[in-house]
């Protein structure tokens, strides 16, 4: 992917574009928001990593100007500010993710393979489909019912959600953060193992029968759902 | 925070008119002072009225040796005072009495009112003489209406121009009732903007506006403030982050990296419970049913309670629908699940009941006397500061309780536990 990485820290900048360059993509840095507006008006990225308070114009405020110039390209807001209202700014601004600092390199990471996954037009698609299925597992979200193998599967309704979600992005690393705020609505850590629960009843249900595992762990970062 | 009045219902202000009913009261108090006034003038006219005709009849007696005239006639009854014959008994015991104003019950020749009079002729004979005053009771029943209508006019204006006055004012008062209720709202930019009349009302209104003013201006500032603390603390926690992710991977490395969440987890702990603190308003409140908050949380924290060998019960009973904002709430009913979770015993309950809702744990419970200081931040009543949790569990959802104006419970179970509710009754 072409990333336009919008980041002043001098600590901070060259950290993400190493490691996102280190995954295969193409990045952009800026350190001034003037610069990567005219940049982004000029070229054509495939995501936006913009962080809220830089020199020269802020990233809400780059967002803005492209999202009104018809610019539909995903973007990722990448800030040191995190409240709930700050992140609703950033949404209202255009935004398509808030990730708050301090991250770990791999949420970020998810998070961008995500957003690019949107861009290739799969979420969309997907989107409108009632009836996922991967492999020998089925879900059937309008009657609610899970079938692996034949077998009838029950499931809790914040597991379907749950399952849902990881079903939607298959092989791709999906962090406790993202299914805290895609799943549970929860945009703070409840200290409890929320997720790490539910996951662990899910693979029961889903897995444990089962030869083939379809939920896999990836230690510290997060699950990968599927091959 | 809510204003205990406020000025919405037109007739519960009219009765709530501060000005309104001083003018009733002054009316009031004029109307009772006019009509003393008046039954002490028709009284003394009346005394004056009775002393002029003794005056004349007096006169009348004097004016020669006529103890023995007798004269019957609609305007004069003269006799000696031996010869009654013929006077209503009425005449007859104003006799003894020496004379005096005498109404009979039935007409005395045309007059049923009569001033009487026993004196003596210039000879020294006693005599009675009487003269009808009805038309002198005409007269005085003139004046009064006169004077009635009169009052009546008067204590109409005095109303009216009270009332008008009354209204004047209101407007203004309503209009600062209403700006407060804005403010307390949480609309700082709410202003009265009154200042024609450079009255009391109006001093208290620009004193008004311009605490609004300061205070629109202070929130500000602390959001900016809280803004650039966020920004200035967490750039370097990233960094740090970033300096740790690229070391070799290591029990050393995670460790680290370990303690470098749980020190933005707290972080981001201190800087929520700072923004719901200094927040304002109903911005983002919804109707929030306490039944499906309470069913969603026992779905969420319920297999993490079961995976600590505890249970979670849910207890609901007539659960209302509150206006709120619901990820505080859930915030808040986390929290308390987590509290429960590591201080309570093996058995959790979650309720909601009518207008609360909360937890119960049967654990060791607190003693009561600790119960105000638990709710204060980063306070951890074992005092063992290596222990779970940043402290600031009670502290944020004290904080939520607060900014919805709800109170926060905390009681004591038998034979031991604690329970903590967040009581929406009051709103």
């Amino acid at each position: 992917m072409r990333i336009l990485l919008l980041e002043d820290d001098t600590q901070l900048g060259p950290w993400i574009a190493a490691g996102l360059r280190e995954e295969g993509h193409v990045v952009d840095h800026f350190e001034d928001g003037k610069d990567a507006l005219i940049a982004a008006m000029g070229q054509d990225f495939d995501l936006l990593i913009l962080d809220r308070m830089v020199p020269g114009l802020d990233g809400l405020t780059v967002l803005k100007s492209l999202r009104a110039s018809k610019d539909s390209t995903p973007a990722l807001f990448l800030t040191a500010l995190g409240e709930v209202d700050s992140r609703v700014e950033g949404f209202e601004a255009g935004g398509d993710d808030y990730l708050t600092k301090p991250f770990a390199f791999a949420e970020l990471s998810a998070r961008v393979g995500a957003l690019g996954r949107r861009r290739e037009g799969a979420d969309s698609a997907d989107a409108t489909q009632t009836v996922l299925r991967h492999g020998d597992l089925t879900l059937d979200l309008l009657s609610r019912k899970c079938e692996r193998q034949g077998q009838q599967i029950d499931l809790m309704a914040k597991e379907i959600k749950l399952l849902e979600y990881l079903m939607r992005r298959p092989g791709r690393l999906v962090t406790r953060t993202m299914l805290l705020e895609q799943v549970w609505d929860m945009s703070f850590d409840p200290t409890t193992s929320v997720v790490e629960t539910h996951i662990s009843r899910l693979r029961s249900k889903i897995d444990k029968p089962f030869e083939k595992a379809l939920l896999r762990t990836r230690r510290g970062e997060g699950y990968v759902f599927g091959a | 925070m809510s204003l205990v009045h406020r000025a919405t219902d037109p007739l519960r202000w009219l009765g709530r008119s501060s000005t309104l009913r001083l003018a009733a009261l002054l009316s009031g108090l004029f109307a009772v002072a006019f009509i003393l006034a008046i039954f002490v003038a028709l009284s003394l006219g009346e005394q004056a009225n009775e002393r002029r005709l003794d005056t004349t009849l007096m006169t009348l007696a004097q004016s020669g040796a006529i103890a023995n005239t007798r004269v019957d006639s609609p305007a004069l009854i003269l006799r000696p005072l031996d010869d009654l014959n013929g006077l209503p008994a009425r005449f007859r015991r104003a006799v003894s009495t020496g004379g005096g104003t005498v109404e009979t019950r039935e007409d005395l020749m045309l007059s049923d009112v009569w001033r009487v009079l026993v004196t003596q002729d210039n000879a020294g004979a006693p005599i009675f003489v009487a003269v009808p005053i009805e038309d002198s009771e005409d007269t005085k029943e003139l004046l009064a209406r006169i004077l009635w209508s009169t009052a009546g006019v008067v204590i109409v204006a005095t109303l009216a121009i009270g009332l008008w006055a009354g209204l004047l004012a209101q407007r203004r008062l309503r209009r600062i009732n209403e700006t407060l209720g804005q403010l307390s709202a949480g609309d700082l930019t709410a202003r009265t903007g009154l200042k024609q009349s450079h009255d009391d009302l109006d001093d208290i209104a620009q004193n008004l506006d311009q605490t609004a003013g300061e205070l629109d201006r202070l929130v500000t500032q602390t959001r900016h403030l809280s803004a650039s603390i966020a920004h200035d603390l967490r750039t370097p926690l990233a960094r740090l982050r970033a300096k740790l992710e690229i070391l070799p991977d290591g029990d050393a490395r995670n460790d680290a990296l370990e303690e470098a969440t749980r020190l933005s987890g707290m972080f981001d702990a201190i800087m929520r419970l700072a923004r719901i603190e200094a927040g304002q308003g109903r911005d983002g409140f919804e109707a929030v049913a306490l039944r499906d908050l309470a069913d969603d949380l026992t779905e969420t924290f319920g297999p993490v309670v079961e995976d600590a060998q505890k249970t979670l019960v849910i207890d609901i009973a007539a659960p209302a629908t509150i206006e709120a904002d619901r990820a505080m709430l859930v915030q808040a009913m986390a929290n308390l699940i987590q509290n429960a979770l590591v201080h309570g015993g093996d058995k959790i309950i979650l309720f909601a009941k009518g207008r609360k809702i909360g937890v119960t744990d049967n654990g060791a419970g607190v003693q009561p006397d600790a119960f105000e200081h638990m709710v204060k931040p980063m306070v951890r009543l074992d005092a063992a500061r290596n222990s779970q949790g940043s402290g600031l569990g009670l502290a944020l959802v004290r904080a939520v309780a607060d900014r919805h104006g709800a109170q926060l419970e905390l009681t004591a179970n038998d034979p031991h536990g604690l329970t903590v509710t967040l009581n929406f009754t009051n709103l």
